[in-house]
């Protein structure tokens, strides 16, 4: 049987500190052990009974229960003060066998697996490497859990994929403590997994477009993420380099997303004319004078089993290199600076990002690494419209000037997600990000909570529509926030979690991050006919 | 002067036995073990084991070695081996009997392989 250790609490916080919060009871579920006489699916089935049991327990005594896996967020997303379920140690993986697939289904079975939600990306890409096969995209690196990256939207800066919710094509949510609450959702378009296998997870299914569509994103309250298909893709190689290019050029391409008539001039190989895999500009907002941003452009290149012959092994060198998550980039440079932070930030003004240009291949596990820096962290990230990049840059950029925070900027650049509440909605989504250390309100700087609600201000007041990442920092509570970022598709995902959760649930999986952003609150049953 | 100098000596031997450096073993592409803590270091998430013991050699033990067997995946993710002069010392003086081991380790995360 699985079975769940329950510690009582006082406090917990986030990997990058960003707490702490109060807390209650953190409980850790660890699966039948693997030398039982239990099958992985009965495994699974055992693990989704006690999830239930959790559930009833939480709503028998009137509190709220959350699920997290790696605690990455920096926004309170993950937290809920009674009890916090860590459930990193689900980690079973299913292949899909052909016999497997709905009828209708065009996924190729080879390319689709079921992970359960407490798989880090890291383990799911060295499985999927065993098979021949990677994930489409991950995050800067790789220690999120699955349920976690989908719940919050995790991206990294890939143009023409998407997020990690993207590749997602079936969800199995835990949704109260009843058999009829397991239940599994795919798209009514893009059928996945025939019945009868469906069935051997004991899941009540729904096949329905709007209802998959708003629970991809469900910020840790449409249920208990236990099981997510993904569609993979052959193991593929990433040809990664770093160089500083023109401000304009840089600025342009971002704006256009055209890369047309665009020559990355990449020592020893070829890329004139073609949209990289992942574009990502680097900017310090101190230094007006400098003339160039330094730039990541990676390339797809087709895999072959002997590239470290010809590239060398990719992860000593990515050991070595300053431009991986921006947090690792901002850490390297201001360990050269003095640590009083109004003196840091003065000496950004000189300061010039360092220069890389060194070629990089590996497979995009080995691109996207281990992170190198897991302390004290702030980050900020907006979603704009790629045509509006450079502008809302000059606009954040601007502020970041007059009230000047330890971080510098990166933008990344993401397709459109299906996703209700994406914040990649916009065609192709610029983010705009800015990570930096943590101060505190003695250094006479602003505090973080009024550098976010500028921001908010400087893109409303400037007509740059906008919408911020769900696991960053930011001022959740400035009015009418989450309307103003996704209109009505906020009705179309409370009419769903109406329709997932009953009201009894809805509260049990409820959060402070949900309560401020006012995502908790049901939608009058009036609108809820209209929607 | 000569208290003084008592001091100066003692301090320096202190510091000389605590003097130490660490060597940290880490697989690529494997999966950590992960716990809920509030650490800052590198080691933040991760379920970290720390061993800190002296071994002492019987004449029956030929080649020893540690059983580690709390790695429910039985496989490690992480040796961190920290050598002190102390430690060294210890060896040199026992003839090798007595041997000073700090470790910490890190387990490969279980299904995960």
């Amino acid at each position: 049987m699985a079975t769940t250790k329950i510690d009582e609490r006082k406090r917990w916080d986030t990997l990058h500190k960003n707490g702490p919060f109060p807390l209650k009871l953190f409980l850790t579920t660890k699966l039948e052990k693997g030398s039982s006489r239990f099958s992985k699916r009965e495994k699974y089935n055992d693990a989704a009974q006690e999830i239930q049991k959790l559930i009833k327990e939480a709503a028998d005594n009137h509190e709220r229960f959350r699920a997290i896996g790696s605690k990455w967020s920096m926004s309170n997303i993950a937290h809920c003060k009674d009890r916090m379920h860590f459930n990193s140690f689900m980690n079973l993986k299913f292949s899909i066998f052909e016999g497997e697939l709905h009828e209708d289904s065009n996924y190729n079975h080879n390319n689709l697996f079921w992970f359960q939600c407490g798989n880090q990306i890291k383990e799911i890409s060295r499985h999927l490497e065993q098979r021949g096969k990677s994930l489409k995209t991950s995050g800067a690196s790789n220690g999120q859990t699955i349920a976690g990256c989908i719940s919050t939207g995790v991206h990294g800066s890939t143009i023409d994929v998407g997020s990690v919710q993207d590749y997602v094509v079936g969800l199995n949510l835990i949704t109260g403590p009843n058999p009829e609450d397991n239940i599994y959702i795919e798209r009514k378009s893009k059928p996945a997994l025939n019945d009868t296998y469906l069935k051997s997870y004991k899941t009540r299914i729904i096949r329905d477009d709007d209802i998959f569509n708003a629970a991809l994103v469900g910020l840790g309250s449409m249920g208990f993420i236990h099981g997510v298909v993904i569609e993979t893709e052959d193991l593929y190689l990433l040809h990664r380099y770093v160089k500083k290019i023109d401000k304009q050029e840089a600025l342009q391409l971002a704006d256009t997303l055209d890369f047309n008539n665009y020559d990355p001039k990449i020592p020893q190989a070829d890329f004139k004319g073609l949209r990289p895999f992942h574009y990502k500009i680097f900017m310090n907002p101190y230094n007006t004078d400098e003339k160039e941003y330094a730039v990541e452009f990676i390339y797809k290149i087709k895999y072959y089993e002997n590239y470290k012959a010809d590239f060398g092994n990719p992860i000593p060198f990515q050991k070595e290199f300053v431009y991986l998550d921006l947090i690792y980039l901002f850490i390297k440079i201001a360990e050269k600076l003095p640590k009083a932070i109004p003196k840091l930030i003065n000496l950004l003004k000189t300061s010039i990002l360092p220069k890389e240009e060194k070629t990089t291949v590996g497979k995009l596990s080995e691109i996207f690494w281990d992170a190198g820096y897991q302390g004290k962290a702030f980050a900020c990230s907006f979603g704009v419209d790629h045509t509006n990049s450079s502008k809302a840059l000059e606009v954040l950029a601007k502020l970041t000037r007059e009230h000047p925070v330890p971080g510098i900027f990166a933008m990344r650049f993401i397709k459109q997600s299906e996703a209700t509440m994406a914040f990649s909605k916009f065609p192709f989504t610029c983010m705009i990000e800015i990570d930096g250390i943590q101060w505190n309100d003695q250094e006479n700087i602003i505090s973080l909570k009024n550098y976010c609600t500028k921001m908010i201000e400087a893109l409303k007041n400037n007509n740059i529509p906008f919408t911020i990442h769900w696991g960053k920092n930011a001022d959740w509570s400035f009015p009418d926030l989450v309307n103003h970022m996704f209109g009505d598709n906020v009705k179309k995902w409370k009419k769903v979690r109406n329709s997932l959760l009953s009201m009894p649930m809805q509260d049990v999986f409820s959060s402070p991050f949900l309560d401020t952003t006012k995502l908790s609150d049901p939608l009058p049953i009036n609108e809820d006919l209209i929607v | 002067m000569p208290f003084l100098i008592r001091t100066i000596i003692w301090c320096s031997l202190i510091l000389i036995m605590n003097s130490c450096y660490s060597i940290r073993f880490q697989v690529e592409n494997g999966q950590w073990e992960p716990a809920d803590t509030e650490k800052e270091d590198a080691y933040a998430g991760y379920n970290v084991y720390e061993l800190d013991t002296i071994v002492t050699r019987k004449l029956t033990t030929g080649e020893h070695y540690f059983n580690i067997s709390n790695c429910p995946s039985g496989a490690l993710h992480t040796v961190e081996y920290r050598s002190t002069f102390g430690g060294i010392l210890l060896n040199a003086i026992t003839f090798g009997r007595k041997k000073k081991v700090s470790i910490k380790y890190v387990c490969i995360k279980e299904n995960s392989l």
